[in-house]
């Protein structure tokens, strides 16, 4: 019995250390070290095949868009002649609004250029500047009515043609006929640089401006204030909601099937495509109730549903997050259930619900398909003075710039795809700062 | 069986009985996860101005009985407790008792210190606050330095208060666990292995904090070291799975353990 025992101990034994023999032999280690080796390839060479597409990807952005910030002017000496522009003795305001600036502005470019009478030349002559060059005029002498009379030396905006084509975009060699600017245009665009007239400048229009088929005069002014009015829907609606149903599922819901079954649905509804949420916000928000049609207020509920999902599924995380010790420490003094939550676990969970909560925002920003729907694609020109008035959205405005048939848009939707990752890597930037500046140990 | 026994023995105290009435009841307590029943009928007896400690292996039900004590077990979901246990003659399960009143006349310390991330200030007055015990400053103050110094915490935290009770040692933070169970004026104070997370110097320095709190509260003290039930403790509770097996005075139970199980858990032969 022992002899037999003690045979087996030994054979187990001999078997053991010629298994350790064979792992320690060196072609069997080699191969584990190699196999190792080329496991880091891999991941070093996913890594870089990542890296070189998102530098791509922003560097023909940067190299596109860059170009859309500044923005081709041409000096022209306006005589503000009160006969051309109509005005006689001390016009009042009203007069001063109405005034004929087109007229004076287009006498002192015909006479900056030396245009004769010739209509084709005249039309040529008056297509270097923007259409809402006589408008930069207006707003000149509306802040000071003592320039009416007076010679001013002003900075307008070029056309989008001559804009285009100054930043090497229309090259001079295609022939005449193919080519937007002709050899007139040229020319005079020539003497006017050698003069010292002709200069890119900040484009303030992109940022202030709405929507125009002028492209020198279109601008996300609108987009961007219509984001910023959905994102403070967002907030108001998705975090007041998302954070009272998270706490409600992880501290007061009972443990049983229809919570399991509420529990599934928010994680599936996290995933449910946002143009269903568009479809959702059309029957519900337009058609039952009645909200007005491409208002930021709508698409900002409709982001505020597609968002919920996320803050809900962060802040229970945030709060599962809070140690039990905290909660039993506040039980044992005796705070009530709900002074253990407003108390201790919301506070230390605010950190992981606020990160949570912005990075469902930038998601929503950056959404398109949804507010479609609700009728936020819109030719959208003046500001939206409330989120009830009609507004567009950032990337809305890319993709209605990106469909824009004009060569200067192309820059421009480059140069707005730039302002939403700015505005999106901001947004991300705040949740990670957050989340370093409140992370606690215990 | 033996324990009702022993309970009855336990009376022969040097002290005279009207310093030590008995504040707590407990008679056939059992306790119920699901259907699984944890503790099987508990009779222990605590007395005002004294220290039990409740010893037994792990997974004995002592820490569970010590729950009952304060209604810790009611956040713990399939929880529920049968028979009768009195605090002053008034049942603890009873629906008219509240359970935030409750834990403010049964106080608790916790095996790991978990003084609130906040500064030490905060810390001690939370209860007061939340029991709208103090209202003004001064009495916050008073409340805040009182507690500190029964704790034996006043001279080390005094001229730190607003600094966070998570920034101090291990033994210092369970002090200051106490100082907020204390803060409150709990008439007893439940402590569930208040020294297994610190080292022995800190564990020595609690010891006597509990040999002085004695002075004045019921002391439940659950621990894993023999010693230490030996040393603070003037009756002590044997638990062995989820039964009481011998409860009476500490010494006796040390050196002349009724049960046989009792004997082989303090000389180390179960457990």
């Amino acid at each position: 019995m022992t002899d037999i025992a003690a045979d087996s101990f030994s054979i187990t034994s001999s078997d053991a250390r010629a298994r350790n023999a064979r792992a320690l032999d060196s072609s069997r280690l080699r191969a584990r070290y190699g196999a190792e080796k080329r496991f880091r390839v891999y991941g070093a060479a996913a890594i870089v095949f990542g890296l070189v597409f998102l530098a791509w990807l922003f560097g023909s952005l940067v190299i596109q868009g860059t170009g859309a910030f500044r923005q081709t002017q041409i000096r022209v000496a306006v005589e503000l002649d009160a006969g051309e522009l109509g005005l006689s003795g001390t016009p009042d305001r009203e007069a001063l609004e109405k005034a004929e600036y087109q007229a004076a502005l287009r006498a002192s470019l015909r006479k900056t250029l030396g245009v004769g009478s010739d209509r084709g030349e005249r039309r040529d002559a008056y297509a270097l500047l923007s259409n809402g060059a006589d408008l930069e005029i207006r707003s000149r002498v509306l802040a000071d009515p003592s320039l009416v009379g007076k010679t001013i030396n002003l900075w307008l905006t070029a056309g989008a043609d001559v804009d285009t084509m100054l930043k090497g975009n229309i090259s001079r060699d295609v022939p005449e006929n193919k080519r937007r600017v002709n050899n007139r245009q040229i020319a005079w665009l020539d003497k006017l640089a050698a003069d010292g007239r002709v200069g890119r400048h900040f484009n303030a229009n992109l940022f202030t401006k709405g929507a125009s088929s002028d492209a020198e005069l279109a601008g996300m002014g609108v987009a961007i204030v219509g984001s910023l009015y959905m994102m403070v829907v967002v907030l108001l609606v998705a975090l007041p909601i998302g954070v009272a149903a998270a706490v409600y599922l992880e501290e007061f819901a009972p443990r049983n099937r229809w919570t399991d079954v509420i529990e599934v649905n928010i994680n599936n509804l996290a995933a449910v495509p946002s143009i269903v949420f568009g479809l959702l916000g059309l029957a519900i928000f337009l058609n039952v109730f009645g909200m007005p049609r491409s208002a930021p207020v709508v698409g900002g509920l409709v982001l505020a549903l597609m968002t919920l999902p996320v803050v809900i599924i962060a802040t229970r995380a945030a709060i599962k997050a809070v140690p039990p010790s905290i909660r039993e420490a506040a039980l044992g003094v005796g705070a009530s259930r709900m002074q253990v939550i407003t108390h201790h676990v919301l506070p230390l969970a605010m950190p992981g619900i606020l990160t949570g909560t912005i990075i469902g925002m930038a998601r929503a920003l950056g959404e398109t398909a949804p507010l479609l729907l609700v009728g936020m694609v819109a030719f959208v020109v003046s500001q939206p003075a409330t989120p009830f008035d009609p507004a567009t959205a950032l990337p809305v405005q890319i993709y209605m710039w990106a469909g824009a048939s004009e060569r200067a848009f192309v820059e421009r939707t480059s140069a707005a795809i730039l302002i939403l990752l700015a505005f999106l890597i901001t947004m991300n930037a705040t949740a990670v700062i957050l989340r370093r500046k409140f992370e606690r140990r215990w | 069986m033996i324990a009702t026994a022993m309970s009855n023995g336990a009376k022969a105290d040097a002290k005279p009985a009207a310093e030590h009435d008995i504040k707590i009841t407990g008679r056939d307590v059992r306790v119920f996860y699901g259907d699984k029943e944890a503790l099987h009928g508990v009779d222990v007896d605590l007395r005002d101005r004294e220290v039990t400690s409740l010893i037994g292996p792990s997974g004995c039900g002592k820490s569970t009985y010590l729950r009952c004590l304060n209604r810790m077990n009611d956040t713990i979901a399939g929880c529920r407790v049968t028979g009768s246990l009195m605090l002053d003659g008034k049942d603890i399960y009873d629906k008219s008792i509240d359970v935030v009143q409750l834990r403010a006349r049964v106080g608790m310390v916790f095996q790991k210190p978990n003084p609130f991330p906040k500064s030490i200030y905060e810390n001690v007055a939370y209860g007061p606050r939340i029991h709208g015990i103090a209202s003004s400053k001064a009495d916050f103050d008073a409340i805040v330095e009182n507690s500190l110094r029964k704790a034996g915490l006043w001279n080390e935290a005094k001229d730190r208060l607003d600094q966070p009770g998570t920034g101090l040692s291990g033994g210092q933070q369970q002090r200051l666990c106490i100082a907020r169970a204390i803060a409150v004026s709990p008439e007893v104070i439940l402590m569930d292995e208040p020294c297994s997370a610190l080292d022995p110097i800190a564990t020595a320095t609690i010891e006597e904090l509990i040999d002085e709190l004695r002075e004045n509260f019921a002391i439940v003290i659950v621990t894993h070291s023999m010693q230490q039930a030996a040393r603070v403790s003037q009756k002590t509770a044997f638990f062995h799975l989820g039964n009481l097996v011998e409860f009476g005075e500490t010494r006796q139970i040390f050196t002349n353990p009724v049960d046989t199980r009792t004997q082989a858990y303090i000389t180390g032969r179960i457990g």
